[in-house]
Parts: structure tokens; sequence; C-alpha cells
């Protein structure tokens, strides 16, 4: 029998919420995508929280909160510790895409769900890999090989294969087929009949427009609101989408020789193209031929000015503008801010170029029509002043010294513990740990510290020979020579001269942008005061697809081509799912699934497969036909044994039985028309059939779009009366085929 | 060239031998056998081929530089990879592609192929030599852009059955080794590679997968490198000691590569050490300049320390090294330290300011890697009296000149242990100096003396053949699957071949596990027939076995099905149709239907004879009376014909009247009337044997 394959949606079905699914083969637990919404909502978590101890690998698809917003507060509180498998841009633009996140939480709410920490430390140990690099999965998923490949939608968004025993399963989400200026369209449909596909039905109901009509579209109305005096926000996600709006614009306003001027405004605004400029590699070929022949990085912005902080921002003069800023969903960041500032103003635009998240504010004013006023939350963070910087401290003070204290208990059992235990060395890191817990705790604390360390330090292990510090003795050796000298001790560091170079810098260090750096680092105490306001909506508000995603047409056609053995569906409103599901029964393969958030489905592939050696006598009298990248032949074998207990494959003893010959071919009726035009023969469609010459017709008959389906065979019919011609079309008609 | 020819069709023989034999595995050096330059290594197993590099002799000029490419034929060519852009490893590309019948594809990594363009402009602009003897032009150069194609660190691709994929080489950015995998066998190339770590490349990566054959550099044989802080020492030190003298720094370097590694030594130093602000350092190559764009956006190339240096400040923004044009913008008053190109002392920059500062011994020049045999800057390095001047004339050698290797090669250390954790049990020796390559072999061979690890050194177009016996493994898929066979038993499918993997499936089967399909072809053909349907019944019968007749069940049409192949109807009065499934039996036994029936309507006359009896009697009737009355006069001599039909016999006068219809006679003899009643009776049984009543 084949892999076992279960697929464990746990965010994201029959719905528009985050993406997370969990998919198992032969046991070996893969986590793919971990996403989060905007409204870091730990409820849809619960699902993740129930597995994310048996997760064994992470595989993240796009750099966006929707695929993996959740990956630092699931490696920090729910236990989550596999290895996480990622390409090198959706690393870097995803840690950019959190830091933002975290950002604008922070400034405008008590924001506790994870920390900057964790976001390092979780996307730390990701491993970065390249488009179609196979790499092999060690240790307790042997066998299993995962391969990234292009996915387009986002910078280094990837279509993951993964493959065992020759059965591919492809997760497949958010792809888009279309080339953009800075990404190549997905390589989705160079897999064929993979054993399961997992895909989504986002946006299967929505059909498209062609680029140019929407760019010229988006530009009309970006031009119109700027020649009529008016600013336009363009609430966009951090590090996403974003690089194609700017290609978009930078190019007009290149071609124009316009003036306004743009903005790009989030936390990580600088390192984002910084980098965006460094991921040629990951970019469309155009981008990459350009710079091979003239060198120019498509992210050499001369238009566009980046900044980092609000203020900036306010110091531009008034007038006509572009604004492109973080959050898309209007919740948090400086979209929200500019949205509130700018929304009462009619002559202004909001421009949203994809579809808010379900329940944000970006949603509700999508929708039709419009309301005409929303109730917004403004929140500050300001610094304590007067009493509340008084009363802040003393709660401060309060709650270290119960922290000290708790430490202090704690340290005390453990001591004692390890007194019994009979451990000196271990009571030495006690009274580590206790001096620098409490040594933090600045003056107040300076008496129970130092009981904590008259308790853990001096109370005499009951074995112990003195209560002192443990101290040891190095004795030096001797031999006959003197003392032994290790010549480690003696060699000049290979490293020195780099280090005196290299500043000292961590794994991940982005460029932490002034503005950001210094409102996180900020120690002083401050607090976040909130106003309810409601905003007068008199701006306009247009919503022009910019998502990158496949249109359902397209996604129809791709998944026929693909023409997977088993079509998992998930992602997407429940109509999409539903609508995408009937198409696919139909026109796909019969086996198509939608499973339910935590609905385990089995979709082991019901194959029998064995493995057989090609014998060389065998092999030597094999004729292979070729047919495009396949060669063919008709094989007649006894079944025997190698040496290693392998079946292998032998020539008969006996004469080969007769069989059914196969004709293996792809006919199309054109293509054929236009052949048999070419031998002289009077061709022509009628009624669905292919008349030839006078007499003879030809026809295809079954149902040819399915695909999947035991129907595939083609059926051709040739009729006519018993004459030359009858039988000079049919030799035509053999000569598009191999007979085996 | 008359013997080059030979080999040529040697060799071109061997490769329709290699198609026959398919497992035989052919290496051949075109270049950079026994001798460092023009890299390019041609291998060839089951009929597929591949050239690994495509570079230049840089001693020599014109076609001479070329690697020997008329020992192959360039059309058979699958993929060409291309390591790095050095001019030894890169520099033959662009007349390859375009002078030659080469129609495969070309990789080479991002980085080396931004690179690769600025390096060959340069080179064929720098290059002094008469336009018959250019081997390409700055048209070629682009055109040749156009067909390369790129491929990233770890990502696998395949073309033709052939699956590829790079490590990271360290050496220069966007160095690469490349393994290929043609079949199951691996062949690792190494090009240029090293393993240590430097302030801008990450050291070469070791391969998961130990292959069947490694292709290594021998460059530095068995000497060692000692440790980079002691070089950079050196290097700082002379440097540093000859500017504090008043004297000049020629540093002639490679325009690309190891040159931006000395950059970041210099620009470090002088950071470090404020009393030599005032002494200027230039870098002189155009392209400078315009390479940085290239180091700045491939970081990702580059290793981490670069990268997180990177996030704070463009570690290539050199503050106190500046650009020089040429040597017209170049001042020359006082000590000053210039790197300039080619690193050969060949030609150009580098080889006007050597003349201009060879004879004066304050001067200092550092040779900062290797050098190839036979240019200048070999022949310095063992310290000459006198040197020839670029115009010709001998000047006595004053300068001081050092050798400190930066170059990014491995040395014996590096080699020594890759090797033995890859273990590969077949090593090829190449890029490397006869002497220098023989004694690395030679400490190899000791070093792997245990294991029977296969050393080999080829010289150019001289081919090492090997043979790989490797099992043809089959999957067997679908319903043909369902039940694992044993021993002795049979199994018939379809075996489909796609690159080198094999499956084996059922007819059935192959739409699902392939982008093939199979087709059913039905036909149907119309034969005038207006005969009795139960005639062919009887006539099919008579030759096949099996002939089932039933009626068809929409329109109660009586239909005979032959051998469960070919289904006979009766459509109409006139025509019989006949209906079958193609395949070869089924078109002979319709073949021979259509015979049978063509030949039933052919005999249709006498059939017609029983449906229209009336005219037939008739005309029978007439018949028959014609032959009796020819017999009876046979037999009686004279016979009349008389009224009412009846015959008037007339013998010697005696009469006798015959009723042909009743057979009765009438005659005054009674001996007469007995004779003709006897003749008649006779003669009606010879006409007419069967009497009218019984049929």
């Amino acid at each position: 029998m084949g892999t076992s394959v279960q697929v464990t949606p746990l965010c994201g079905v029959y719905n528009e919420d985050p993406l997370s699914y969990l998919v198992s083969i032969d046991g070996f637990n893969l986590l793919i995508d971990c996403g989060w919404n905007d409204h870091f909502d730990t409820s849809i978590l619960h699902p993740l929280s129930r597995v994310a101890a048996t997760v064994d690998a992470v595989l993240l698809s796009h750099p966006d909160t929707l695929h993996l917003g959740a990956l630092p507060y699931a490696m920090k509180h729910l236990g989550l510790s596999a290895p996480v498998y990622a390409t090198e841009p959706v690393f870097r633009l995803g840690l950019l895409t959190m830091y933002d996140h975290y950002l604008s939480r922070k400034q405008i709410s008590e924001f506790d769900l994870f920390t900057l920490d964790d976001i390092d430390s979780a996307f730390q140990n990701i491993t970065r890999l390249t488009y179609s690099q196979n790499y092999h999965i060690t240790g307790k998923g042997e066998g299993i090989v995962i391969a990234p490949h292009v996915a387009g939608h986002l910078l280094g968004g990837t279509v993951w294969k993964i493959t065992k025993d020759g059965e591919d399963v492809i997760y497949a989400v958010d792809f888009n087929h279309r080339k953009e200026r800075h990404l190549n369209g997905t390589v989705l449909e160079s897999f064929v009949r993979p054993a399961v596909l997992i895909t989504d039905a986002y946006n299967s109901l929505n059909n498209q427009p062609s680029r140019r009509q929407r760019d010229q579209e988006f530009l009309d109305a970006v031009m119109k609101t700027l020649r009529a005096d008016g600013k336009v926000l363009l609430p966009v996600d951090t590090a996403g989408r974003i690089l194609e709006l700017i290609l978009i614009l930078e190019q007009y306003w290149a071609q124009h020789h316009l003036t306004y001027p743009i903005f790009f405004l989030t936390y990580v605004s600088s390192s984002t193209i910084d980098y965006a400029k460094s991921f040629l590699e990951w970019m469309s070929d155009s981008i990459a031929k350009s710079f091979e022949h003239t060198r120019d990085n498509a992210f050499l912005l001369k238009h566009v000015t980046l900044l980092i902080n609000k203020s900036e921002l306010d110091n531009v003069p008034d007038g006509p503008k572009i604004v492109l800023a973080s959050m898309a969903s209007l919740e948090a960041g400086f979209s929200h801010d500019i949205f509130v500032e700018w929304a009462a103003d009619a002559k202004n635009l909001v421009l949203f170029t994809e579809r808010g998240q379900f329940a944000t504010l970006a949603r509700m004013l999508q929708s039709d029509p419009p309301p005409k006023a929303v109730k917004v939350t403004m929140s500050k963070r300001v610094p304590l002043v007067g009493e509340e910087l008084i009363a802040y401290e003393e709660e401060q003070n309060r709650m270290k010294k119960e922290e000290a204290l708790k430490a202090t208990l704690i340290k005390e059992e453990e001591s004692k513990a390890t007194i019994k235990a009979d451990l000196p060395v271990g009571d030495a890191m006690v009274i580590d740990a206790g001096t620098t817990h409490t040594s933090s705790d600045a003056a107040v604390m300076h008496g129970d510290a130092y009981r904590d360390i008259l308790i853990d330090g001096f109370v005499p292990p009951l074995s112990s020979a003195a209560p002192m510090f443990p101290f040891y003795d190095k004795s030096s050796e001797w031999d006959d020579f003197g003392e032994i000298i290790n010549p480690d001790d003696y060699v000049i560091k290979d490293e020195d001269m780099d280090q005196a170079f290299m500043p000292v810098g961590g794994d991940i260090d982005a460029k932490f942008d002034e503005g950001s750096a210094s409102l996180m680092l900020d120690t002083t105490p401050s607090k976040v005061v909130s106003s309810e306001l409601t905003v007068q909506v008199k701006c306009s508000l247009i919503y022009m697809d910019f998502e990158g995603r496949s249109d359902g047409r397209s996604i129809k056609s791709i998944l026929a081509h693909v023409a997977p053995l088993k079509l998992v569906l998930v992602h997407g409103s429940a109509e999409a799912t539903e609508h995408l599901k009937q198409h696919s029964v139909k026109h796909v393969c019969p086996h198509v699934f939608a499973p339910q958030i935590e609905e385990t489905i089995d979709v082991t592939s019901d194959l029998c497969a064995y493995k057989v050696q090609l014998s060389e006598k065998l092999m030597s009298n094999v004729l292979f036909k070729k047919l495009g990248d396949y060669e063919i032949a008709w094989v007649d074998a006894e079944v025997g044994k190698t040496e290693s207990d392998m079946l292998s494959l032998l020539p008969l003893s006996n004469p080969a039985p007769a069989h059914k010959s196969v004709l293996v071919g792809d006919i199309k009726m054109a293509d054929f028309k236009q052949f048999l035009a070419s031998k002289g023969v009077q061709v022509e469609f009628a009624g669905g059939a292919l008349r030839c010459g006078e007499y003879v017709t030809l026809r295809k008959v079954g149902d040819a779009s399915q695909k999947g389906g035991a129907a595939a065979i083609q059926q051709i019919v040739i009729e006519g009366p018993l004459s030359e011609e009858y039988y000079k079309i049919r030799e035509y008609l053999y000569s598009q085929f191999y007979s085996l | 060239m008359a013997s080059t020819g030979q080999q040529t069709a040697s060799l071109k023989r061997r490769d329709s031998l290699v198609t026959r034999e398919g497992d035989q595995l052919i290496i051949t050096p075109l270049g950079a056998g026994n001798e460092v330059g023009r890299s390019c290594v041609y291998m060839s197993y089951k009929g597929k081929t591949v050239l690994f590099d495509c570079g230049i002799h840089p001693a020599y000029s014109g076609m001479a530089a070329l690697p020997y490419f008329d020992e192959i034929d360039p059309s058979t060519i699958d993929v060409l990879l291309v390591t790095h852009f050095h001019l030894d490893h890169a520099a033959s590309l662009p007349y390859f592609l375009e002078k030659t019948t080469f129609k495969g594809r070309v990789f080479m990594t991002h980085a080396t192929k931004a690179i690769y363009k600025l390096l060959l402009s340069d080179y064929v602009k720098v290059s002094k030599v008469s336009v018959e003897d250019m081997l390409f032009d700055e048209q070629d150069i682009l055109r040749s852009m156009d067909k390369i194609e790129v491929i990233d660190f770890h990502q696998t691709l395949e073309v033709n059955g052939i699956r590829f994929w790079c490590y990271t080489a360290g050496h220069v950015l966007g160095a690469a080794m490349f393994m290929v995998d043609i079949a199951g066998v691996r062949v690792l190339y190494t090009g240029d590679y090293s393993r240590e770590e430097d302030r801008h490349l990450r050291a070469a990566e070791l391969p998961q997968f130990s292959p069947d054959i490694c292709i290594i550099e021998s460059t530095y044989g068995v000497q060692l490198h000692q440790p980079r802080h002691i070089r950079e020492k050196r290097f700082t030190d002379v440097i540093h000691s000859t500017v504090a003298q008043g004297g000049r720094v020629l540093i002639p370097a490679y325009a690309l590569g190891r040159a931006q590694e000395l950059l970041l030594i210099l620009d470090e130093y002088w950071s470090n050490h404020p009393e030599l602000h005032n002494i200027p350092i230039y870098y002189a190559s155009p392209l400078a300049k315009r390479c940085m764009a290239v180091y700045q956006t491939y970081i990702n190339a580059m290793n981490e320390k670069i990268r997180n240096q990177f996030a704070n400040s463009n570690p290539f923004d050199f503050k106190h090294i500046s650009p020089l044009k040429s040597i017209d913008n170049f001042g020359d008053v006082g000590p000053s330290v210039v790197m300039a190109s080619p690193g050969g002392l060949q030609s150009g920059l580098s080889r006007q300011l050597f003349d201009k500062w060879c004879s004066d011994k304050r001067n200092a020049c550092v040779i900062p890697g290797y050098v190839v045999e036979g240019t200048l800057a070999k022949t310095i390095i063992n310290e000459p009296k006198e040197v020839t001047l670029m115009n010709g004339l001998t000047a006595p050698l004053n300068m001081q000149v050092h050798y400190i290797s930066f170059s990014a090669h491995a040395d014996y250390a590096q080699t020594s242990t890759f090797l033995k954790e890859l273990m590969p049990p077949n090593i090829l020796l190449v890029h490397g100096a006869a002497n220098e390559m023989g004694r690395l072999k030679q400490k190899l061979i000791s070093l792997f003396a245990d294991r029977n690890t296969k050393i080999i050194t080829p010289k150019n177009c001289q081919s090492v053949e090997m043979y790989f016996n490797s099992d043809k493994m089959a999957k067997t898929i679908g319903k043909l699957a369902e039940k694992t066979p044993e021993v002795g038993e049979n199994v018939s499918g379809l075996l489909v071949k796609k690159g080198f993997s094999y499956q084996i499936l059922a007819p059935d089967d192959l739409h699902i596990f392939s982008q093939l399909s199979t087709a059913n072809v039905t036909q149907r053909i119309t034969i005038p027939y207006s005969g009795a349907f139960g005639v062919i019944k009887h006539r099919l019968k008579q030759i096949y076995e099996s002939v089932e007749s039933s009626t068809d069940e929409e329109s109660g049409i009586p239909t005979l099905r032959v051998h469960d192949r070919v289904t006979v109807k009766q459509e109409s009065e006139n025509h019989i149709s006949l209906h079958w499934t193609a395949d070869p039996i089924s078109d002979m036994v319709s073949d021979s239907i259509v015979a049978l029936v063509l030949n039933a309507s052919r005999e249709m006359p006498k059939v017609v004879v029983e449906s229209e009896p009336v005219v037939d009697e008739a005309e029978e009737e007439k018949k028959a009376g014609k032959i009796i009355h020819a017999l009876l006069v046979s037999i009686f001599g004279d016979v009349k014909f008389g009224e009412n039909g009846k015959l008037v016999i007339n013998v010697d006068g005696k009469v006798a009247q015959l009723d042909k219809q009743s057979g009765e006679v009438e005659s005054a003899n009674e001996g007469l009337k007995e004779r003709v009643k006897t003749a008649f009776r006779r003669i009606q049984d010879a006409v007419r044997p069967i009497p009218p009543s019984a049929s």
C-alpha cells in the first residue's frame, strides 16, 4: 500500500481565517503554515495548541500573518518546538512583518502575547531553503523529501512538495499563475498527477480583469485624487504585496515624470526595501535580467520615500501625496491613524488593494454601500507623569518584591532539595540565579537579596566538608620537564582580526529603525490612552484586487491540468469552498475533500505499488517508442528473484500470450484536421464530427472534460462506407498513435 | 590539426558506442588536464552529455587559448555548467555558444551571470589582439546572456534526464560546485573551491551525498597555505613598510574575486592606522565600480558576517580606497598603493605600472594569488635580474617582489580532508600543473591506500572510461500491482520510461500515472449487400469458429458477432455494417469479413434465379426443350416441331407424336411408341434430375 497521508485542518477551512494545517505522512506530523489574524485572537489557536507538541516539522509558505503569524506565540506558549522550514525571503520578510505587527500593537495596547525576543527566537532556527531544493528530512521522517517551489503571490511564496516513496503531496495555497512585475508565476502546473493536492478555495468565486486594465484603473483612480488635490492612503501589508505596488507606482512616476510624493510608512520600511534589494534571485526573470544587463536594481527607489515614523510624515507639507502604510486591516498601525485623520475629507481616497480580513475595519469599509460613519478607537501610548508615575513605580516595586519573594521561596525549596540530593555544584548555581534575580531589582531589594545569599549560600550541605563557596583548586600537572603546557593556550586565535573587523552582530538583527528602537527600548513607564470616536467617512473608498492570487477560472483550469488523484480544499468562504468542491468533483477528480476544523481525513492513496528490478536480459529485448518526454514499451516478463531477494523481471521462457493492443497517444481533432488537410484530404467540422473527404466521418465521443475519472480513455469513432478513402483515413488516424 | 582531427573521429565513434553500451561513463578534459587554465571537462554517460566550464587559457591568445573543442561534437551536449566567472572557467562561453553548433542549455548562478557579462566585456576591450584573432565580440557576449539560465544554490534541476544542483564553493562570489546525477551515478565537479571561510565568502560546503566520481581541482597540489591571519599580517606589513619608506606598492590582481577580499583587508587596515590616511589606495579597474552593485545585491551568496554587517552599512562602501580610471589620471607623486588588473601582468594597467616602477628598489610588487605559467607575474616570482618591458627593452628588476597567496583555492590539507569526508571511489584531478598534480596524486594514493580508490590524472583530450552497473528498477503501480506476484508468475503491462525512472502499469492506468493517454478507435464500415443475411451467417460459420447471432436491442435488426471482435449488422435491405474496435487482429478479421461479403454479392445472379423463378422457368423450359430436341435428333434422326408444341418423330415412315409436357406419345407403331417413351424418360432424367415436385 502507499504512504499513509492524513490531513487535519487546525484553522482556516470554510472561512477566511488564517491558515494552519496538520499533514501527517506515515506518522510524521508536518504543520503547514501557522497563521494568525490581525486581531491576534487566541481562541482560533485552540486546535493548534492541542497538537503543537506532536508536530515534527513546520513548513511556512508565505511571509504574512495569515501564514506565519502565530509562530512566535506557538513556540513560546503552545509548546511548538519543531524545526521550521521556509525560503529565505519568507524568513526575512516574515520576521519584518512580525516586528511591524508587534510594534504597531504595542503602540496602542498592552500587547503581551509575544515579545520581540519571542519573534527572534522563533525565527532563529528556521532552516532556509531555496526553490526546488530537495531537502531530505533525517531522523523520524527519514525518507521524506520536502521542496519549496515558486508560488507567486508574495516574495518567496512557496508551493510545498512533500515526497515520500515517489508519491507527492503538494500544498499550494495562494498561488498566482500570472507573471507580475516582481514575481514569476507559480510552477504548480508543472506538477502532474500528484497523489494529494491541498489547495485553497479563497478565490474560486472571483474573477479578475486583465492586469493591464486593472493597473490602469488603479493609476487612474490615484491620479484623479492627486490632481484634485487629495491624498491617497493605501493600507498595505508590511512586506508582501507592497513590493508590487511600489514597483507599479515607481514605474508610472518615472514614465510620466510625476512629482507627487509617495511615502512608504511602516516600522520596518527601510529594512523591507533593503532586503527586497538583495532578493533579486527570488524575483521575476525580467527583474533579474535588467539587473544582469544594466545593474539597475528595481528596488533602488527614486520616487518613494521610506518612513518609519509618523512624525516624519506630519512634517511633510500638506498637499497631495500617496501614503502606503501598514496594516492592511486598518485595525492597528499607521494606516489606522492616517485613516482617522483623512477620512473626513471628501477629496481624499482610501484605496484598498486587498480584501480585509473578516471583522476588521477594512472589511467594514469595503462593504457595499460603505458605511457613512465608523466608530474607531484611538489609542496612544503616553509616558506616565505625576501621580500615575508614582503609582506605577510603587506597583512595579511591589511586583518585584513579590517576584523576588517567590523566587526566594523557590530557591529555598530547591536548595533544600539539592542539599538532600547532596549536590554542591547545584548550590552554586542557585546562588547565581538568586543574585541576578535580585540585584536587577535595584536598591529596594538589597536587604532581601543579601538574606537570599546568606540563606542559600551558607546553609552547609550536610555532607560538605567546609561551608564555602564551591572552589576547585586547580592543581597544575607536572612532568619531568616541568608544568605541562597546553598548546591551545598559546595559539593566536584565527578569528582575532575578524572580530576587530566585524562589529558584534547577532544572527537576527534586522536593522532596527531608530524610531521603533527608541519606542521599544524606551523603558520610561508609559500607558495607553484610548478614546472612542466616530469618524465620518467622506473620503472615497475603492477596492481593487491586487492580492496577486489566481482567479477562479484560472484555479479551475490549473486544477484540471494538475489533476491530482485526491484533492483537499481548505481556506475560503463556505460558498467558495462548496463551489470549488462541486466543480472539482465533476471536472478534476472524484476524490475531493473539504474537511472541517480538527476533522482528520485520510487521503492515503489506494494505490498499490511494488518495486522490481528490470534484468538486463529483459531490457535488451525491449524496444522503446518515444512519446514526448516518455518512452514506452510493452513487456511480458516472468517474475524472478535476485540474490538480494528483490523481485526481478526476466524474459519469458515460453512465447508471450497475445494481449489486447493499446493505442497510446492524444489526438486533438483540430490538429488532426490540419494533418489531414496537409495530406490533401478535404476536411471540415460538421455537427461535432470531422467530415473527411466525401463520406468518412470521425467523432470523438465520451466525456472528455473529466480528466481524472476512469473515462479518460479517448473514444474515437470512424465511420464510412467501404471505400478506398476509408482505409486511407484510417491509416492516417493510426499514424497519430503508437500501437503497443 | 590532422592529428586532432583523427582524435575527433575516434571520440565521436566512441560516442556512438556509448549509446549502445549504456553503462560506460567517459570523462575527457578538453582543458585543465595537467595544466591550469581553460577549464573544460566533458562527460558522457548513457547518451547524456555534460560539459563543465568553458574557459580560456590566460597565457595564450586567440584560438590557441581555447579548450580542445574540436575533440567533441558540440551539438551533442545537453547541459553546460559554469562554476564561476573567472576567465579560465567562463571566457570561451560566448565563443562556444555563438560560434559552434552547441544547442544545449547553459547554467550558472545569479552572481556569476551578472559578473560574467561585466568581466568578459572588459576582457574584450582589454585584450589587444588583431580582429581576426578575436574569439568573440561584445555582441556575442550580449547574445550569450540570453541563452544563459540561472540556478540557485541547492536548487535541483532536471534537463533531459540529467539531474543537477550546486553547492557553495567559496573561491569567489557565486562560485559553485556542481553535482550531476545521471541514472543514479553522481559526479561532483568542484571547479575552484576553498574550504576556508574568508571575509566575505562562505567556505565550500560538504555535499550530503557521496559522489561516485569527484572531479577536483589540484591547483596547489601538496602545498599548505599559511594560516589566514599570518598571510594578512605579511600582506599589510609589506605594504606598510614600503609606503613608510616612500615606496609604491603594486598589487596585480584579477579584477574580480580576490581583489574584493584584499580591498576589505586594506580598507580595514587603513581605518585602524590613522598615520596611513594620507597615503592613497587606488583600485585601478573600471570594473570595480560596476561590480559593486553585484556585490551589494547578492549578499545571500556571502557568509553570515557580511550579511549581518550589511544590515548596518554596506561593507563594500570603502572609505580609504578610491577608484582610478586609467594611468593618465594617475599623478604618481609619492607613495601609494595601487591594485590593478590583470593579475598576470600580461598587459593593461598593471603592466604599465610595473614597467614604470620595476627598477626602483623602494617599490614593491605584491602578487596576491596564484599565477598562471607563462605570464610575467610567474617569471618575476623567481626574481630574475632583468625583465623585458612592454616596449621590448630590458630593465633591471630592483623592486621587491612578494608572493603572498590569497587565492581561495584549497590547499592539500583542505583537499585531503574534503576527500576523506566525501569518500568518492573515483577521483579525477584537473586544474593543476603537471608536477603539482603528480605529487598530489602520490600523496592521495598513500592516503587512500587501504581503500580501493582510483586516482586519475588525465591529460587534455585523454578520455577516462569507467563502467557503472546500475540496476534498473521499475515501480509497478496501479491495477497491475494489486497483488505482488510470486516467483514464476508472469507480468505483462506497459513499461513507461521517463528520464531514468521506470514504471510498469496496466494500459487502463496509463492516463492516471502519466500525461499519456490511450485511445479506443471504434470503426464502422457499411458495405452494400442485398442478399439474405442468412447467407452471410452461413458463410461466416464456415470460416470462423465463433459466430454468435443475436438481435440489436434498439432496432431489432439481426446481428452477428464474430470472435467477440467484429459485429456484423444488417442495416437495411441493401447494406450491412461492420462494427469493431481497432486493433491489428480485429482489423484483419474485419477485412476478411468484408472480402467475404463482397464475394457473396458477386455470386448474386445465381441466387437471384431462385428468387425470380417465373422468368427463369420459361428460359429453362426453352433451354430444356432445345436439349430434348437435340437429344431426340441424335437418337431418331428426323424430329420436327409439330403443332401444340409436340414433336413429330419420323422413323422410316413411321410417325410418332411426343408431348413434351406430359411425356405422352401417340403413334400407330407400338414399337416406335415404346422406344420414344423410353428415350424421352431418360432424356427427362438427364435434363431434370430432380422432379419438379421434389423442389
